[in-house]
């Protein structure tokens, strides 16, 4: 089974195009290259592949530095929220 | 000074290509067909041929840029070649933007609706807002080039990147910057905007039987515009700093003349139009006796074309029946915004070419518009020391440029 590490590895490479094995889980967005804007479009795809929400209300700590810390959210949010039934699906 | 050119057009992506296909009388309009709610439906529109990964070669992505900025930032990184202009820090520094608009990012503002309303309420494109700004496009072109002088948006219709222009020289002139990269795009071929226009009913009738001469600006025929889309950027530098570099100088801005017609918010005014005729030549320390060819707004309205010719007449007296006066609209059709950079891109491109390119399709001309409209067929070998583009906008805006062959 795919982990979420591999899930969000994928999403970095397809979007910045980065060299996959520079994406290391203690790898910080600034070592990639990644600003506050590359952060917020991450979640985006995230949230379209885990078929989660990162919620609007503050509730989730979004001071994410390293990939693992998007991982971190990620996984919380998956055993937190009933997968959304997203029309059309992936 | 202009020292450098570049276009994304309907008829060609480098001034070249633009202007000789001018020459040849060719027409950029075409029904072609976009999507629509209920599937494909046609238009007939000037679209440039664009294609983003020519441009923005892979790592760099463009699913962040509307087409008015990916076509913008081309025509900019054109422009700026063409110039050969050093991009030093210290000039950087004194480096600005000027560029204006009409709808700028319309499309991707369609798309954001289209999917929040058909698709899902929650799920927009995070940096949607940063598409859709009007300002996005010069300050990717600043962000490409490192150019910290000042970068300023302007948004009057069809006026807005001959306003960009002339504020730019103004600019220079008073100091506050040594060089601008200025001009401006429009991409307003989209199903929703498309439809505004036609709602409004001043697009031309599609010509069925050659829809290429569906815009017929002067002609007695003429049944109104046609929407267009691309992007003209110019370099502009100090005069002097241009002439000690030795740059290869297209022409010297010499004026820039700005009214406004107050009375009604579409409906062109002589008065207002012959104003910034005025102001421009009188800007340029330049009389009318010294324009040898006028790019005209020409935009094929009723009203448009009229107007026009009435206020050319008050401003140039006898001389509007002698000096060359074409709307080149009615080949690579209306860009809203970006017109008047694209029309002062190909007056200056006639003035150095020393040829005159022709008002297409005008075989009877509106017994109102008398004027020498250089009908059908181009001219060569034209002694051009100075040329006048003007642009008229809804909302009233007015801006004329002038430029004329340097003196060194």
């Amino acid at each position: 089974m795919t982990t979420t590490l591999e899930t969000v590895r994928e999403i970095l490479v397809r979007k910045y195009s980065l060299p996959i094995e520079r994406i290391q889980p203690e790898a910080t967005l600034e070592s990639l290259n990644l600003d506050s804007l590359d952060l917020v479009e991450t979640l985006f795809e995230v949230e379209d592949e885990f078929h989660i929400r990162v919620p609007q209300d503050g509730s989730v700590d979004l001071k994410i530095a390293t990939v693992q810390d998007i991982v971190d959210v990620v996984n919380r949010l998956v055993a937190m929220q009933k997968p959304l039934q997203l029309a059309g699906g992936h | 000074m202009v020292t450098g050119l570049g276009v994304i057009s309907p008829l060609g992506n480098d001034p070249d290509t633009l202007f000789s296909r001018l020459m040849a009388g060719e027409s950029g309009i075409r029904l072609m067909t976009a999507d629509g709610p209920r599937g494909q439906f046609s238009m007939i529109a000037a679209p440039v041929e664009f294609d983003p990964v020519q441009y923005f070669p892979p790592p760099q992505r463009t699913d962040n840029l509307d087409r008015v900025s990916q076509i913008s930032i081309a025509a900019a990184a054109m422009a700026l070649k063409d110039s050969a202009i050093p991009l030093t820090d210290d000039g950087k520094r004194r480096f600005g933007v000027s560029w204006g608009t009409g709808m700028g990012a319309a499309q991707s503002l369609e798309d954001s609706y289209k999917q929040l309303l058909l698709h899902d309420p929650d799920r927009l494109k995070p940096l949607t807002v940063l598409m859709v700004m009007n300002n996005a496009p010069p300050s990717h072109v600043a962000i490409q080039h490192g150019l910290s002088g000042p970068n300023l948006t302007y948004s009057c219709a069809c006026s807005s990147s001959s306003v960009a222009i002339g504020e730019a020289c103004r600019q220079i002139r008073h100091g506050y910057a040594d060089a601008i990269i200025a001009g401006g795009a429009e991409a307003p071929l989209s199903f929703g905007l498309y439809k505004a226009w036609e709602a409004m009913r001043v697009l031309a009738v599609p010509d069925r039987a050659n829809p290429s001469a569906t815009c017929r600006p002067f002609s007695k025929n003429r049944s109104g515009l046609v929407l267009g889309e691309g992007a003209a950027m110019v370099v502009l530098e100090e005069r002097e700093a241009a002439l000690r570099r030795d740059a290869r100088i297209y022409g010297e801005l010499a004026g820039y003349g700005s009214s406004n017609d107050p009375a009604h918010l579409t409906k062109p005014s002589v008065e207002g139009q012959a104003q910034a005729m005025a102001l421009a030549l009188a800007d340029a320390g330049l009389t009318a006796g010294d324009v040898d060819y006028v790019n005209a707004h020409g935009t094929g309205t009723a009203l448009n074309d009229v107007t026009e010719t009435r206020a050319i007449k008050r401003v140039f007296g006898d001389r509007a029946y002698k000096v060359p006066v074409s709307s080149t609209k009615s080949m690579h059709a209306h860009l809203l915004g970006g017109a008047g950079a694209m029309e002062f891109v190909i007056a200056l491109l006639a003035m150095q070419q020393r040829a005159v390119p022709p008002t297409a399709h005008l075989e009877v001309a509106d017994p109102e518009c008398d004027l020498d409209y250089v009908a059908r067929q181009g001219r060569r070998d034209q002694n051009i020391r100075c040329i006048m583009s003007n642009s008229f906008a809804f909302g009233g805006t007015n801006a004329v440029l002038i430029a004329r062959q340097t003196e060194q």
